[in-house]
């Protein structure tokens, strides 16, 4: 799958089309479909034909920075940041929208980005724990879940934080039993959750800007 | 932090803190390396019988695939023809799969093909695919139905002091002859481990001798040396690196079959290979805690004295692997009874092998033990606590050893104040608040303060830092956390100064992070490094400075800048000048247990006080208060080990309240698929829990006077909840978890 | 996943268009359902119609109620101000499901167009006549406990997921679609089949035919309503059953009453004759109890779920209880 930065190198979709449409001698016959139409595997064809019929282009900012992919339409968001872009610290945790270790911000709401196909997005504005903190600062919901050990193995903790500021933002962070409801979209198998909810309640109660 | 401040008992935050709070920490399908490929399994579609043939034609040809793996392709793994050297841990007969070795099911979705593609979303589609024709054979899945053919472990069998024998003291069954008695079944049902991070492994052959493996795994070693056995390679060869581990509560204590595929993979496409299973894969492949089936029979005088208890319990195994866990050893020593008798037994089923889950056997075994007990002191009409206290040992009552320490009466005595025991009403149904009745209940654990050998590596870097190394995982405690305060008090430095590498099997050996011993095991070997470490330094600061020539190692003191003595501030030799002076500054140091187990008996303890709502129209159960003491020696890091107590009591509230794997039998197959069959608990369903440990170091167990946490944070917390539903309702649900149906 | 072609058509003609014509073509809008089925092999559409960006998202008035866009947000209903007035209800019913996450990627539509969670519908070694027509039932005599007790058929004993469509057929909505003949109103109490003999069909849209918003009609249920929902943990799970309670009480007599159960059958199950039996009655715990038992006639259990014939009553009567002490 290509990616490329937008302000780096202009190898996105169009790019690698034009690179495809020199090399490939069947392109003819396919220029007039509208990518993905055909079945790569069903019809047979050959590697570089396929891999650039299956993408479609792909315009996302995430943390800030904008990206112009081509893109499997059937690759989730989820998919998209852990293996294209390489940001990891968004967690697949059962990959069905049943955990929230996948929790990312998409234009400001909270969303489980497994459960979405990133070609959806196009367009959108992303948020990863990866762009939370600012610049070395940690944001303070961050700060909040180290100094309450609101976690134990950590993989789940990208997830709760996202959910949490969300949480926050949203004003659903009232009460402890408020907290807890709208927080249970985030599964911590390691049971940290009286943790959690402590560090919600002091980044809510600090009167921090989240 | 001044450096003289104790470190050990301080609520540090966790030294991975920042890097686990900005995505940073980097699990096992994390790791950048060139050319990539995916991997993705195909289970089969029967419990029992033969692969006839497998179709990967359209699989094979489908864009991005790069190898199609079956039996019938795959490479030969030399290990599995090498008699004798099955990497089986927990197994005491039989051995793990060998995958794609042969065409035999052992279990509904064994992996019997790998798919290797350039992309998950290529790799996946192509791995449905694949299509196979079975020669099926009649299956048992069921355990109840292979009750009457369950047997002896074969390790007891042929070893008549092994502790999976048959137990006796006093006379045997003796309560059935008891004027107060009662005889209760009960069952708990398969549970599944269910980490958050789904198991996954980056394979990676190096060159074609030397394997690198990113790994979920609670042991390093163990997992190197279970691959360098499977294919042929000197241990130092196979480098395996969890470094951050995404939970595991025993489902990683094993090596399964799915590492192997993924090694396998990585050799055929001679690309490293990155395999992460699927929450379906979860349930089937990577261990479970077993359907177990208890019966227990006790009897009692009217003033409360036990007299007798027999214990027996079925676990259930696979075909090929014999699973054992000590499921009745909390009821050999836990309570004063002249007459105890336990029998274990298993049942094979075409399943896959079950492996230790948190608190494993015990947490299996404390459920019905103090189920019991809660109902004895029903029939007694006697307060629970009460109860126990009358049947409490000062001595082991299995061996006639006396406890290295046990301060259980204390934890009683906090718990019981901090839950508001003292409301509890010896009536169920008592208490209510509009429709939500309300019942107390206690329960009991305990696990053996085991300790092992370790070795840690230490050593002072150029910057006047220290540098600690060793192969032991986190899975999520703190490991290096704990041992960086240990550290930072044997060095008398700033744990700042302090790093703690773990989770390599290239650095000084560890055993696996399992069965609540690391900080037992781990603890004094970091704490002796460091000593030695300081003696080293001095040593060669002596070198040059008669005032270090002749210090105590204790003496010595590791400055910002400079080493120094504690009895003499004016001898000073900088880092610089001993860096300058050459020579090592390494030690690796290994601390084992001594002879103290033969002397005293060695366990940590917990109680569990849990203040329950049971809603008398619905049946739902809310544990409204949860309260965790115990008794596990020293504890080094009061915020992390608190927190580990009240994920094992959150643990508890899964096991009591909702967990199930349930398996239809006609089809031998897994109906719980994900976690919306499988509940583990959510945000909602945990109260505050709150912790208090009695904190009193015990002297035999290690230096440090550490006990252990990881187990006694959940054993006995689903019979608290058991119990204070009956005190709630009056209803007695014997069989786990106690959903909604069973109440009303 | 299979691979699949994807069109984000600007204009909802062009989706309905593009879905009528072609019947490997399928809606996309929240996903949080579809997802998850394509990830599984359950359904493998050849092309995905993504709605998201229609403009089918307003919460308004209209007609002497609301009209809710079939693509707002199920967070965005809940929290809506008009909603939480006029429709507490809806309001309850759909901050039950789910998580926040979900909610805030579901949409209107979304939620009604959900399938079964029956167990062998997930499993594509399973017999299944809703996924795959011909192959049987497994639930019938297999585990049972989640199924249904009434309305069920013997090819299909699976129940209806969603909760906010409990309380929509409720609260008497109707389902605003528009399709390649057209636009039609659809009384939501006939939006959802019976499975009968064709369990694959879960609704009577046509293909083609997109949900572009909902009717809540304005009602006297304001203030006594409840949304009682029992399920095995105390958030983010499905639903053992439900019940949308909804109460119009003047000096402790009912005036008006409606009642649904969610859970319990293929489709949300509206309680006509219960309503009726609580008309005129005082609202009193006996009253409740009454309409419970005349909720529950025809009502029939499996072998794991027989439980649902008692939790059934019951939490009618809770749901009642709390509707009228709201």
């Amino acid at each position: 799958m290509a990616m490329n930065p937008e302000h780096d190198a202009p190898a996105g979709h169009d790019e690698a089309r034009r690179t495809f449409l020199k090399q490939s001698s069947l392109l003819t016959a396919l220029a007039f479909v509208p990518a993905p139409v055909v079945d790569a595997a069903a019809a047979n064809l050959d590697e570089k034909v396929a891999g650039a019929i299956e993408k479609v282009p792909l315009k996302l900012e995430v943390n800030g920075k904008k990206y112009k992919l081509a893109v499997e339409p059937r690759t989730t968001l989820l998919d998209l940041l852990r293996e294209e872009l390489n940001l990891t610290g968004t967690k697949k945790g059962c990959d069905y929208g049943q955990c929230g270790a996948c929790t990312v911000h998409v234009d400001g709401q909270r969303v489980n980005s497994c459960l979405s196909f990133a070609v959806m997005h196009d367009g959108r504005k992303v948020t990863t724990i990866e762009g939370l903190a600012d610049g070395d600062k940690l944001h303070p919901m961050q700060e909040a879940f180290v100094k309450h050990d609101g976690f134990q193995c950590g993989y789940c903790t990208p997830g709760q934080i996202m959910s949490a500021v969300a949480c926050v933002r949203e004003g659903h962070a009232g009460s402890d039993a408020e907290i807890r409801e709208y927080m249970s979209g985030n599964i911590c198998r390691c049971g940290a959750y009286s943790n959690i909810v402590a560090a919600i309640q002091e980044v809510k109660n600090g009167g921090q800007k989240v | 932090m001044k450096a003289q401040d104790k470190q050990i008992g301080a609520p540090m935050n966790r030294v991975d803190g920042h890097l686990k709070v900005t995505g940073a920490a980097k699990y096992s399908a994390e790791y950048e390396l060139p050319n990539i490929a995916y991997a993705v399994l195909v289970g089969s579609t029967i419990a029992r019988g033969r692969i006839t043939s497998i179709d990967a034609k359209a699989a094979e040809k489908a864009p991005g695939v790069l190898a199609v793996i079956s039996h019938f392709n795959s490479p030969k793994v030399p290990g599995f023809d090498t008699a004798g050297k099955d990497p089986s841990q927990p197994a005491t007969a039989g051995g793990p799969i060998k995958i794609f070795k042969d065409d035999k099911i052992r279990f509904n979705d064994q992996p019997i093909a790998v798919v290797v593609a350039d992309s998950w979303e290529r790799a996946r589609f192509a791995a449905r695919l694949v299509k196979a024709q079975y020669a099926p054979e009649k299956h048992k899945t069921n355990l109840e139905a292979s009750a009457s053919e369950a047997f002896l472990p074969t390790a007891a069998k042929k070893n008549p002091k092994h502790p999976m024998n048959d137990y006796q003291r006093g006379q045997a069954d003796a309560y059935k002859t008891g004027a107060i008695k009662l005889e209760s079944e009960y069952v708990i049902p398969t549970e599944v481990h269910h980490p958050m991070e789904l198991q996954a492994i980056t394979a990676h052959w190096e060159a074609p001798d030397r394997l690198t493996i990113y790994d979920k795994t609670q042991g390093t070693m163990a997992t190197r040396r279970d691959f360098a056995r499977e294919w042929n390679l000197p241990e130092e060869n196979v480098k395996v690196i969890a470094t951050f581990v995404g939970g595991a509560f025993g489902n990683a204590l094993h090596s399964w079959p799915h590492e192997s595929a993924a090694i396998i993979a990585a050799k055929v496409v001679n690309r490293p290979v990155k395999l992460m299973l699927t929450r379906e894969q979860m349930f089937t492949m990577v261990g479970y805690r077993p359907y177990t089936w208890q019966k227990l029979g006790m009897s009692a005088t009217p003033d409360g004295k036990i007299t007798a208890i027999t214990h027996e319990s079925i676990g259930q195994t696979s075909t090929y692997e014999e699973f054992t866990e000590s499921t009745l050893a909390q009821t050999r020593m836990m309570y004063q009874s002249p007459n105890v008798t336990t029998r274990y037994r298993l049942a094979a089923l075409d399943i896959g092998s079950p492996i230790w889950m948190r608190g494993p056997g015990e947490a299996t075994g404390a459920f019905a033990l103090e189920s019991a007990m809660d109902e004895m002191a029903f029939m007694l009409n006697l307060d629970p606590l009460e109860f126990r206290l009358r049947n409490y040992t000062d001595k082991d009552p299995e061996n006639g050893k006396p406890w290295s320490t046990k301060f259980l009466k204390e934890c009683y005595q906090l718990g019981a104040e901090r839950v508001g025991w003292n409301k509890r009403q010896l009536k169920p149904g008592s208490l209510r608040d509009g429709e939500w009745l309300i019942g107390y209940g206690m329960g009991v654990g305990t696990f053996g303060a085991h300790r092992g050998a370790a070795t840690v590596g230490a050593q002072l870097l150029p910057d006047g830092t220290v540098l600690l190394q060793c192969a032991t995982t986190d899975i999520g405690p703190g490991t290096g956390t704990a041992m960086t305060q240990i550290a930072a008090d044997a060095l008398g430095i700033d744990p700042k100064r302090i790093r703690f590498e773990l989770g390599n099997s290239s650095f000084p050996k560890a055993g696996t992070q399992g069965g609540s011993s690391t900080v037992n095991s781990v603890g004094p070997a970091t704490q002796e490094a460091c000593l030695a470490l300081k003696d080293k330094l001095r040593t060669l600061a002596g070198a040059g400075n008669a005032a270090f020539a002749s210090a105590k190692k204790e003496d010595v003191t590791l400055a910002d800048g400079y080493l120094t003595l504690s009895s003499n501030a004016a001898a000073k030799v900088s880092y610089a000048d001993l860096i300058k002076q050459g020579g090592d500054k390494a030690v690796t140091v290994e601390a084992k247990p001594g002879g103290e187990g033969q002397k005293y008996s060695m366990y940590s303890f917990s109680v569990h006080f849990a203040e329950v709502r049971v809603h008398e129209l619905t049946g739902e159960v809310r544990v409204s208060k949860l309260v965790s003491c115990a008794d596990a020696g020293t504890i080094i890091n009061e915020k992390t080990a608190g927190n580990q107590m009240k994920g094992g009591a959150v643990g508890g509230i899964g096991m009591a309240l909702m967990e199930a794997a349930h398996i239809d039998d006609r089809f031998g197959r897994y109906v719980t698929k994900d976690f919306a069959d499988y509940h583990v608990p959510v945000h909602a369903d945990s109260p505050d829990v709150q912790v208090a440990f009695v904190n009193q170091p015990d002297p035999h167990v290690n230096a440090l006077g550490t006990k252990g946490i990881g187990e006694i944070a959940t054993i006995g917390v689903a019979p608290a909840i058991a119990n204070a539903v009956f005190n709630a309702t009056g209803k007695r649900v014997r069989e786990l978890p106690i959903t909604p149906d069973k109440l009303i | 996943m299979n691979q699949f072609q994807y069109v984000r058509p600007s204009k909802a003609q062009a989706a309905i268009e593009a879905v009528a014509k072609d019947a490997n073509a399928t809606f996309i809008a929240g996903g949080t359902n579809l997802v998850d089925l394509m990830k599984r092999g359950i359904a493998t559409p050849q092309k995905l119609v993504d709605i998201n960006r229609l403009p089918l998202t307003k919460i308004e008035r209209e007609n002497n109620g609301l009209r809710i866009g079939a693509l707002a947000l199920n967070s965005a209903v809940a929290d809506d101000k008009q909603v939480r007035e006029k429709q507490p209800l809806l309001a309850l019913a759909l901050n039950a499901g789910a998580s926040a996450q979900l909610r805030n990627m579901a949409t209107v539509g979304g939620n009604m167009l959900q399938r079964t969670r029956c167990a062998y519908f997930y499993d594509l070694t399973m017999p299944c006549n809703k996924r795959e027509p011909g192959t049987g039932c497994g639930a019938l005599e297999g585990i049972n406990r989640m199924h249904a007790i009434f309305g069920f058929s013997d090819k299909c004993i699976a129940v209806h997921p969603s909760d906010m469509s409990v309380a929509l057929v409720a609260l008497d909505a109707t389902v605003l679609v528009t399709g390649p003949k057209g636009e039609r109103r659809i009384p939501f109490a006939d939006f959802h089949r019976l499975p009968g003999d064709t369990p694959e069909k879960d609704t009577n849209l046509e293909r083609g035919e997109l949900i572009t918003a909902v009717d809540v009609p304005d009602g006297p249920f304001t203030k006594h309503v409840h949304y009682q929902k029992v399920r095995e943990r105390a958030s983010y799970a499905f639903a053992l059953l439900s019940v949308a309670a909804a109460l119009d009480i003047e000096n402790n007599t009912i005036k008006a009453a409606r009642l649904a159960m969610g859970g319990v059958a293929h489709k949300p199950w509206r309680l006509t004759a219960a309503e009726q039996s609580l008309v005129g009655k005082p609202a009193t715990e006996e009253t409740f109890r009454q309409a419970a038992a005349v909720a529950m006639q025809g009502a029939k259990a499996f072998k794991h779920n027989a439980y649902k014939l008692k939790l059934a009553p019951n939490t009618i009567i809770q749901a009642l209880k709390t509707a009228a002490a709201a």
